[in-house]
């Protein structure tokens, strides 16, 4: 058990060096540098692991389901923002959901994992992969390249992302580490179970919420019909079309 | 165990998808970027929940997750005219407007 500022003076170590792994393992730049990006990101994540379990107690089950489900779900975070292939990037996106439902499930709150799994693993990813389908480039391009397109391949100003991105990172990870908390009450779910509890909360204090969310849900089915129904001409050039305005390119076209 | 751990592992999440965000040109995966930031919040809602002791938190990441999904809906729908637009997916291909 470290004191608290040596806690968040590490934090912020290990953040640089997440920094440097994450930079490294960006695409682009013509060179390739996975194998010290995986080093360097696999010590950063397994540093913060050792700082996060020596500074919060637990029996060693609960700490080695932390360590092996956080670890997975950082290193695949990395990945879906670095992979060069979008098809790969949504599939490590599965394991950061997945790892994630984990480390929910194992704080007590069942009913929100099985949600996750259904929701994200389920409906979300099969959206993303069914769009990357239908937006594959159709001409030879990538055949020709033999390897990503261009804007795949290559990050966009990877330094400066990183740094704000790290930044913010160090300070809510700091802030979180170096502040005393309340010691944790037990759990209002224990009494009753947690899906019983969370269906009691939401159906009677957040009744109301749940009615808008329902709301939301079919105004969201309206607008994406409305939108897939749309018929838009292709734009090669980049300009306007003959004959019209640009204020006029989207409204020629109605929805239904 | 003490629900701290999540909420920092929830953070760096959501940076992490904010530098994929920033960097990535790609307009499919900057919407999945976006769902790495849904998962970090998820997982920090969860914790404040633990640490209050209440259901709240769950029920609060139940709703984001309604709003994860209509974005994932509707902005995927966005994205496929905007390719059938310009045949790319490139995000930089809309920056008409460069200051």
């Amino acid at each position: 058990m470290l004191t608290s500022t040596t806690a968040v003076y590490s934090s912020y170590g290990l953040a640089v060096l997440g920094a440097l792994g994450v930079y490294l393992a960006m695409p682009g730049g013509g060179r390739r540098r996975g194998v010290p990006a995986l080093l360097i990101g696999i010590i950063a994540a397994f540093g913060l692991m050792v700082l996060l379990l020596t500074q919060y107690a637990g029996t060693t089950g609960q700490c080695v389901s932390f360590f092996v489900l956080a670890t997975t779900s950082l290193l695949g975070a990395v990945r879906v923002i670095t992979h060069a292939r979008p098809v790969y990037s949504a599939v490590y996106f599965v394991l950061v959901a997945l790892s994630s439902t984990g480390l929910v499930v194992a704080s007590g709150a069942e009913f929100l994992g099985a949600a996750l799994v259904i929701v994200y693993a389920g409906a979300i990813l099969v959206t993303y992969v069914f769009v990357i389908m239908l937006a594959q480039p159709s001409d030879s391009e990538m055949l020709t390249r033999g390897g990503p397109l261009d804007y795949d391949a290559e990050a966009r100003e990877p330094a400066l992302a990183v740094v704000a991105g790290f930044l913010l990172i160090a300070v809510l990870g700091g802030m979180l580490l170096g502040r005393s908390w309340p010691a944790a009450a037990a759990s209002e779910s224990a009494a009753v179970g947690n899906t019983l509890g969370v269906g009691q909360v939401m159906l009677t204090r957040y009744a109301v919420s749940v009615e808008l969310a329902g709301v939301l849900l079919l105004v969201a089915i309206v607008g994406a019909i409305a939108l897939a129904r749309k018929i838009v001409s292709p734009d090669p050039a980049a300009r306007p079309p003959e004959g019209m305005a640009v204020g006029e390119i989207g409204r020629r076209v109605k929805p239904f | 165990m003490a629900p701290q751990p999540l909420m920092v592992i929830g953070a760096v999440l959501f940076g992490l998808g904010v530098i994929g965000f920033l960097t990535r040109r790609n307009l499919i995966i900057m919407f999945l970027c976006t769902e790495v930031m849904f998962q970090g919040v998820l997982l920090n809602l969860v914790g404040m929940g633990a640490l209050h002791a209440n259901l709240q938190g769950q029920v609060f990441a139940l709703f984001v997750l309604v709003i994860a999904a209509v974005e994932a809906g509707l902005g995927l729908a966005i994205v496929v005219l905007l390719y059938r637009r310009k045949g790319t997916l490139d995000a930089e291909a809309w920056s008409a407007l460069q200051g």
